[in-house]
């Protein structure tokens, strides 16, 4: 029982290394380790994207270079133009631009002693800030102002139904930043910290069975660390995963706000 | 023996429930959607993407869920 007592004591410590601190400064100025990492990432994307944008040739013979072009043609094919459609060409940096950053933060936060991003809810509601503004940008761009409020009720329906409808619609339009940000947030701060409790429980009993001499009580221990690696095999699907939600997400409300039905 | 439920355990038997139907749903829209992929595979990327807004959709609700767990 000594060591259950000791995991739930470890739990708190966990969950408040989760809360954002300031590691320079305080106040406006300062920098807590959450914008550290994210300016690390965006260093990290403009260096990969520049490297690799200076080295292209006709024929890839580059690894390095023939991944990054792999990425780009990703973004373009499945991400731009299977949701956007027709003048999807001029989306595609936007796009790229999310999709690279994202994924460079999901995954440098899976190096252990690195924190992601994303996992602080600030940086994923300003990333779905900047997606919202630009699809609805765009809407207004294409149709106008008026046509862009009249395109959230789909046409041909019974004039009775159209302000329900188009109330229903304005309000999952308007829900579409909150659940942008959220999905992510949430995707990436679960799974960090399923991760550490894992890594903690395994301390925990080793620790307890070193005390103890007593070599039964590493037993779980030996579950837990497959557990633990069972879970970061899935958290890097996730990385990748929630990446790909995002970048698509932002397509799709994009082609919804600039087609005509 | 007297069982107290505090607010922080009801937040959470909240989220709970909230997690059932978006579940559901998310698990229907992946059966039809791999279903009809078996049927028509060229289809593929287009069925995948009203999958991804069929499930954003679903989701939504548990992440309404999610997010009220914190804010009440």
């Amino acid at each position: 029982m000594d060591a259950l007592a000791e995991l739930s004591k470890g739990a708190d410590h966990l969950v408040h290394s989760f809360d954002s601190a300031y590691i320079v400064g305080s106040g406006a100025f300062g920098l807590t380790q959450y914008t550290f990492w994210m300016i690390i990432c965006l260093i990290l994307t403009v260096v990969v994207v520049l490297v690799a944008s200076k080295r292209l040739t006709l024929v890839p013979n580059n690894k390095f270079v023939n991944m990054v072009e792999y990425g780009y043609q990703f973004v373009r094919k499945d991400m731009g133009e299977d949701p956007i459609g027709h003048g999807y060409k001029k989306h595609i940096p936007f796009l790229a631009t999310l999709f690279f950053f994202i994924l460079i933060s999901n995954f440098v936060g899976l190096i252990p002693g690195c924190k992601t991003p994303t996992g602080s809810i600030s940086v994923t509601w300003a990333l779905a800030i900047i997606s919202f503004v630009y699809f609805n940008y765009w809407g207004i761009k294409t149709k106008g102002g008026l046509g862009y409020l009249k395109s959230f009720a789909p046409s041909g329906l019974p004039v009775v139904m159209v302000p329900v409808v188009w109330f229903l619609e304005l309000f999952s339009t308007i829900l579409r930043a909150l659940t942008l940000a959220v999905r992510l947030y949430g995707n990436m701060f679960a799974g960090h910290m399923v991760l550490g409790i894992f890594g903690l429980a395994t301390s925990v009993f080793i620790t307890a069975a070193i005390q103890n001499a007593d070599f039964v009580m590493a037993l779980p221990a030996i579950g837990w660390i497959a557990f633990l690696l069972c879970m970061y095999a899935l958290e890097v699907l996730v990385a990748f995963l929630q990446a790909y939600v995002f970048t698509i997400l932002s397509a799709v409300y994009i082609g919804l706000a600039t087609s005509d039905h | 023996m007297e069982i107290t439920l505090g607010l922080a355990a009801l937040k959470l038997v909240g989220y709970g429930l909230a997690t059932f139907g978006p579940g559901l749903g998310i698990g229907i829209a992946c059966y039809g959607c791999c279903m009809a992929t078996a049927r028509q595979p060229e289809l593929q990327g287009r069925l995948f993407t009203n999958f991804i807004i069929g499930a954003a959709l679903a989701e939504a609700l548990g992440l309404i869920g999610f997010v009220l767990a914190f804010i009440v």
